[in-house]
């Protein structure tokens, strides 16, 4: 039961985690800051792994380990760090108060869908359960309230961190190989997705979202 | 679930446009150890377009051999059912066949003139053949696939696969396009997987093998024992994911953009097949759904966002002056057209909703291509410069003419043979006021086309543009594509009505035998409901 105690208390962290994430100055410590959640959702899985006494759950650790700590946010870093664009500041449309506000009436909400969901594997991690959902939201939420493009993709990032984590509270059984297809999925999309705004960057100068309106109606 | 024939067709299919993806954009690091002729991307090109030929050569001849296969075996299957083909999917890939095979072809002299006018090096022509085997490759993997996991994996794959494709021409336009097109798809799909790992983790809780539980055949075996409520979200979830991808509205916000600015041939690819492959992984969640929680509830949806799609795009279908952001918002229509067919589900609605997607897929394909041929001739899309089309370009101008006819509806042309069964499926199901509507919009979409060809087909042509067609390469594609058109509107062939009722079957997760036809269409050889029926077909036996 304590396993699963450390899984529900290390969720509340990834919250955390990805305001800093969203709220992060600039784009290369977004980088870092996301490397810190995947860090903490590594940690999770281990632990989840420990209570579940799932084999598949610690290869999971270990190749999450491999792209989210270390890979994707060190492309992101060497692909963003001398993307500038000092027009846009943080390029949050909202107060950070009110996306704080927005956050945790999110998480809220989850928790109340989470506590709906009769799975008999939910039982013990639903406040995780309910983190997974939040931070998919929270992923999505940084993607519309934010006008910087190369923060946008760390939107992404964090929906795909709330997927996998679902996954693995859900079916910690999963064979390892339906693991690997989402972590490589997720390699390739953030590596299309910085090559094209860096080709966006180098073109038009801006990273800003709302100076990429000339197509429209 | 018929038992699945193994098969070495499915990864043999996967493995040619894959290696030529491969081969064409990895070349220049290795290009040193290869023969002269493939020194630098410029000396290249013929080579390149060989290499491009023989791709969606391979692509065609596969595809049309496995849905032979499929035809007489029933479903196949390899790498222990991770890839599988049943009717249902050998509808789409014989899509990606086709019109992969047509708007390679015309690609060729398209690239072509991009190449001689500036507006693309020799680079680009390389990467642009490269990623055009590699959206073949996403798109075949998606419907070739039984896993639900890599289902979810090719779609958003396809996304990337084509997103250079979108920019090719790496204009301020086109790079946005591009950019909007990643960032909406790659959100969507995420909600997609959101959906997938539901059905997964659930499924994996109740089946005794979790290997097993990834497999769509499995699931559909064991959707009943699935929690309905966990079901419900994971629909609603892969609705917004993959319908975000199939330009269902409100989701659609990246097609007319992408299909606008994207080079003419992929316009034709993602609307003619991308849309309706992502149609397809939504139809798969759909049998999941209605094994679960029954129809009622996957077919509201469905019915909503349908009629929802046709509504919003003919209203900006009409008011549109570019030519290819027109008909990107005729792909969105037709889409909803056939969403709501699903919505309106039994076993002729289902049918409708397949056999149009075959009809606009291969029409819109031609429409696109021939906005090419407008754009090489005009040097611009918008429709209040492209006059007298009909008097410039002969050819050109009755290829735009054909297809506005047929996307409008009118008889001896495909898409009235498949709009009709919508329509009579729509009444037969006690849908009358849905289909009202949708009648409703399609005529404000109808004045639309007959507008395109008033103006700009028929209209005065400029007295500086200088009259003759664009060469034969770029036409003879599009004349195969228009005898299809033509060919389906007159008759359904009974190979496609026997492929399109296998297909119901599977959808309808149990035998059900539509009759598939065009409402004159003379039968002696068609089975109803598994009896044989001769003469002509009424209507209402057609709605039966």
């Amino acid at each position: 039961m304590n396993g699963f105690l450390i899984v529900n208390g290390l969720s509340g962290l990834l919250i955390v985690s990805s305001l800093l994430v969203t709220l992060a100055g600039n784009p290369a410590n977004s980088a870092r800051f996301y490397a810190l959640q995947s860090f903490i959702l590594v940690m999770l899985f281990v632990a989840l792994a420990g209570a579940t006494g799932s084999g598949e759950l610690y290869l999971w650790s270990f190749t999450a380990l491999l792209t989210k700590v270390i890979l994707v946010p060190a492309i992101m870093y060497r692909a963003f760090r001398r993307l500038s664009d000092p027009a846009i500041g943080t390029g949050a449309v909202m107060p950070t108060a009110l996306s704080i506000v927005g956050a945790a009436v999110a998480l809220i909400l989850c928790f109340v869908v989470a506590s709906k969901v009769t799975l008999p594997a939910a039982d013990a991690i639903k406040p995780a359960l309910a983190v997974s959902l939040a931070l998919f939201f929270i992923g999505l939420a940084c993607i519309v309230a934010q006008r910087n493009i190369l923060k946008q993709v760390f939107g992404y990032c964090l929906m795909e961190n709330g997927s996998h984590l679902t996954l693995a509270l859900l079916a910690p059984n999963a064979p390892e190989l339906v693991e690997i297809g989402i972590a490589t999925d997720a390699i390739f999309a953030v590596v299309v997705m910085a090559a094209l705004g860096s080709r966006i960057f180098d073109t038009l100068h801006t990273l800003d979202a709302r100076q990429l309106t000339s197509l429209k109606g | 679930m018929t038992a699945m024939v193994p098969s070495i067709l499915p990864p043999l299919l996967l493995i040619g446009p894959l290696a030529v993806a491969l081969f064409l954009l990895t070349l220049p690091w290795f290009r040193e150890s290869l023969p002269e002729a493939f020194a630098t991307d410029t000396g290249s090109v013929t080579l390149l377009e060989r290499i491009h030929l023989g791709s969606i050569g391979y692509v065609f001849l596969l595809s049309i051999a496995a849905l032979i296969q499929v035809l007489s075996n029933g479903a196949i299957s390899a790498f222990g059912d991770w890839l599988f083909v049943d009717a249902l999917g050998a509808v789409f890939m014989m899509l990606i066949g086709v019109v992969g095979l047509m708007t390679g072809l015309y690609s060729i002299a398209y690239i072509r003139h991009d190449l001689e006018s500036g507006a693309i090096d020799a680079g680009k022509v390389r990467i642009y053949y490269g990623f055009f085997s590699l959206f073949l490759f996403t798109m075949l993997l998606a419907v070739t696939a039984n896993n639900i996991i890599m289902m979810w994996a090719a779609i958003e794959a396809t996304t990337l696969g084509s997103a250079f494709l979108v920019g090719l021409y790496g204009q301020k336009s086109s790079l946005e396009a591009a950019w909007k097109y990643v960032i909406i798809c790659t959100v969507g799909v995420a909600f997609g997987l959101y959906g997938t790992v539901l059905v997964f983790s659930n499924a994996a809780d109740v089946l005794a093998d979790p290997h097993q539980a990834v497999l769509w055949t499995a699931l559909v075996g064991h959707a009943a024992e699935l929690d309905p409520m966990l079901v419900k979200l994971a629909f609603v979830f892969a609705l917004i994911g993959f319908g975000t991808k199939a330009g269902i509205f409100p989701m659609h916000a990246w097609l007319p953009d992408a299909h606008s600015e994207a080079p003419s041939p992929v316009s034709g690819l993602l609307s003619g097949v991308l849309l309706k492959c992502a149609l397809l992984i939504v139809i798969r969640f759909y049998v999941i759904t209605v094994g679960t929680v029954g129809a009622g509830f996957p077919q509201m949806l469905l019915l909503t966002l349908g009629l929802l799609s046709v509504g919003v795009s003919s209203l900006l279908f009409f008011v549109q002056q570019d030519l290819k952001r027109k008909l990107a918002y005729s792909s969105i229509e037709n889409v909803g057209l056939i969403v709501v067919a699903l919505g309106v589900g039994g076993p002729l609605g289902i049918a409708a909703a397949l056999l149009h997607a075959i009809n606009h897929s291969v029409t819109k394909a031609l429409f696109f291509c021939s906005a090419g041929n407008v754009l090489m001739k005009y040097g611009t899309r918008d429709l209040r410069a492209v006059k007298g089309v009909l008097r410039v370009a002969p050819a050109t101008g009755l290829l735009m003419m054909g297809c506005a006819l047929a996307l409008a509806g009118f008889p001896p042309f495909n898409i009235f043979v498949s709009e009709f069964m919508v329509f009579m499926a729509g009444l037969n199901e006690g849908y009358g006021w849905i289909m009202a509507l949708c009648a409703l919009f399609l005529c404000i979409t109808i004045a639309g086309l007959v507008k395109i060809v008033a103006d700009s087909v028929l209209g005065k042509s400029p007295e500086t543009m200088a009259k003759g067609d664009v060469g034969w390469k770029a036409l003879a594609p599009l004349g195969v594509l228009a005898v299809l058109v033509l060919t389906l509107g007159f008759a359904v062939p009974q190979p496609l009505s026997t492929l399109v009722q296998q297909a119901t079957t599977v959808v309808m997760n149990g035998d059900s035998r539509p009759v598939v036809a065009a409402p004159w269409q003379t039968y002696d050889t068609v089975r109803a409901g598994g009896q044989l029926v001769t003469g002509s077909l009424s209507q209402t036996e057609i709605s039966k």
